[in-house]
């Protein structure tokens, strides 16, 4: 194990009650730093990967070691940004509100924030790009916005691992690209991983590529060529098992 | 109105009515507001139809075997409390079957009460009361427990406002953050459990879920706050009810409905109102 792996995990398997194995076989190791992507077809277990990263599903078998702990322990430490649209589209809360529920932890304030809290809630709004909106109501921002404030949400609690569930979708390509801005900036503090589906454009700003479906593959960006796309996604039926890993960081970024 | 007034100055019934009114609409203003931001108006519906169980079974125990200490309404807390605690946990643990569960409770509630008020000797017409209620016959001690409940609602929600609200926004991150989410989910269905009981003196069973409901539907077309959805919900609800209650009097109509019927008839002014209002606000928008 390599001694800057802030998240691990070894021999994965999960599988969602009474189900087949979502996910087979994980052995993933990410160094601080990073800036992943993980992609695959729908139902592949993106989105259930993140989840067992963040403690909010077990694994069936097999460890995950987050930031050298379980991650229901690091919980405070990695910060979580879900898709914005799963929310009630006209629930009654500011933006300020929304931002300021990234520091509620299990031990309670009582009543009100305190002020410090109101203060780094304002920084955080400034950091993502919306430093005017903070009494604005959160259900008349745009789509783009609001997962705006839900990353500044995130930022609250200092997070050394972003996690981001589809961050990107539902916002235009001039949107996309000014997100990537923001994460390769945020990217210089901490270690970054999204989920993603779109792989063409996250490419030329990530690290890696982490492929899911059901089993795991590791691509340094260069080599997403073509033919791995194809056998990601499946033409042909055959259960694809990519058991090596590339060792060279695969780091090719032509925009940098 | 003016007997109303007069009445409602000489006769004790009358202003227990009217307290009723006011302080029911306190804690159904508060609990209503998380009960439509965390979607589960249904599981209020259920909780509100099955106690009619505890109703009907309290009742039958008090006289067919002389208990008077037990009035009906300790029996529809413990059914109220019982049913939530099962829907509550049942949903926390297999999501998938909580809408069978919620129906069954709430037939099968319903299916009890009528059976037990049919074996209870004597006048059945407290059927009619249960059903569609009658704020004329809430007694001292009714009010007694209505106060203690809006004390506990109020002193809740102001310690852990923060808190429920996030856990309504966005259950899944309040997780994340380490919050104990079923702890106030739980909570939250105990306290619908409660106001649902407590309501039913003023507006019954089966109306129970309106004076929850529309008071916040109303008010959430108005303010962008919980918190102001709350209050405005508050006298929203006493609006509904005392007006219901002096409007029914003097005809001698249920008030129960006169009240629903102007929350009903208040809600879908209040959607003509932002239908007409809509374009402007798209091109302010």
């Amino acid at each position: 194990m390599s001694q800057n792996a802030i998240l691990k995990l070894t021999d994965v398997n999960f599988a969602y009650e009474n189900t087949d194995l979502v996910l087979e076989n994980i052995n993933l190791e990410i160094e601080n730093g990073e800036f992943a992507c993980i992609v695959g077809p729908n139902g592949g277990g993106k989105t259930t990967l993140l989840k067992l990263m963040l403690g909010l599903l077990k694994p069936t078998s097999g460890s995950i070691e987050v930031l050298g702990g379980k991650p229901a322990d690091r919980r405070a430490h990695i910060g979580y940004v879900p898709q914005f649209s799963k929310f009630d589209a006209s629930f009654p809360v500011s933006v300020l509100d929304v931002v300021l529920m990234g520091c509620l932890q299990a031990d309670l304030f009582w009543g009100r924030y305190p002020k410090g809290m109101i203060e780094k809630a304002h920084a955080a709004l400034g950091t993502v790009g919306l430093p005017d909106l903070a009494m604005k109501g959160f259900a008349g921002l745009s789509g783009g916005q609001k997962q705006r404030a839900l990353i500044a949400r995130a930022l609250m609690s200092d997070p050394k691992i972003l996690l981001l569930d589809e961050p990107t979708a539902s916002v235009d390509v001039h949107g996309t690209e000014q997100f990537y801005r923001l994460f390769s900036e945020m990217n210089e503090k901490f270690t970054i991983m999204m989920v993603s589906h779109d792989i063409g454009f996250v490419s030329t700003r990530v690290k890696s590529v982490i492929c899911v479906r059901k089993t795991l593959q590791i691509h340094p960006v260069s080599e997403l060529t073509g033919d791995s796309l194809r056998s990601m996604y499946g033409i042909d039926v055959h259960m694809i098992r990519h058991d090596h890993r590339c060792t060279e960081k695969g780091h090719v970024c032509p925009h940098s | 109105m003016s007997a109303f007034i007069k009445d409602l100055i000489e006769l004790p019934f009358l202003q227990n009515a009217f307290l009723a009114g006011i302080l029911c609409s306190i804690a159904s203003g508060i609990v209503g507001t998380y009960v439509v931001l965390r979607r589960i108006t249904y599981i209020a519906a259920a909780i509100s139809h099955c106690i009619l169980g505890g109703l009907g079974a309290a009742r039958y125990l008090s006289v067919v075997y002389d208990l008077p200490w037990l009035r009906p309404v300790y029996g529809a807390i413990l059914t109220a409390l019982a049913a939530a605690l099962t829907i509550g946990i049942i949903s926390l643990k297999a999501k998938e079957r909580e809408d069978t569960v919620i129906s069954a409770l709430w037939a099968v509630g319903m299916a009890t009460g009528v059976l037990f008020i049919f074996k209870t000797p004597g006048y059945n017409e407290d059927l009619m009361s249960y059903l569609f209620g009658n704020i004329l016959m809430v007694s001292r001690e009714d009010l007694y427990l209505i106060g203690i409940l809006d004390i506990i609602v109020i002193a809740l929600t102001l310690t852990f406002y923060n808190q429920t609200v996030a856990v309504c926004f966005d259950e899944e991150f309040a997780r994340t953050r380490g919050m104990a989410v079923e702890f106030y989910y739980l909570l939250l269905l105990c306290l619908t459990a409660m106001t649902v009981v407590l309501t039913v003196s003023v507006v019954g069973i089966i109306m129970v879920i309106a004076l929850l409901s529309l008071p916040v539907a109303i008010a959430s077309r108005f303010f962008d706050r919980v918190w102001k959805i709350m209050a405005g919900s508050v006298f929203l609800g006493m609006f509904f009810t005392l007006t219901g209650l002096a409007v029914s009097y003097t005809p001698n109509l249920p008030s129960g409905a006169v009240t629903i019927v102007l929350a009903g008839g208040s809600y879908m002014l209040t959607l003509l109102f932002s239908a007409l209002k809509k374009p402007t606000a798209k091109t302010a928008a």
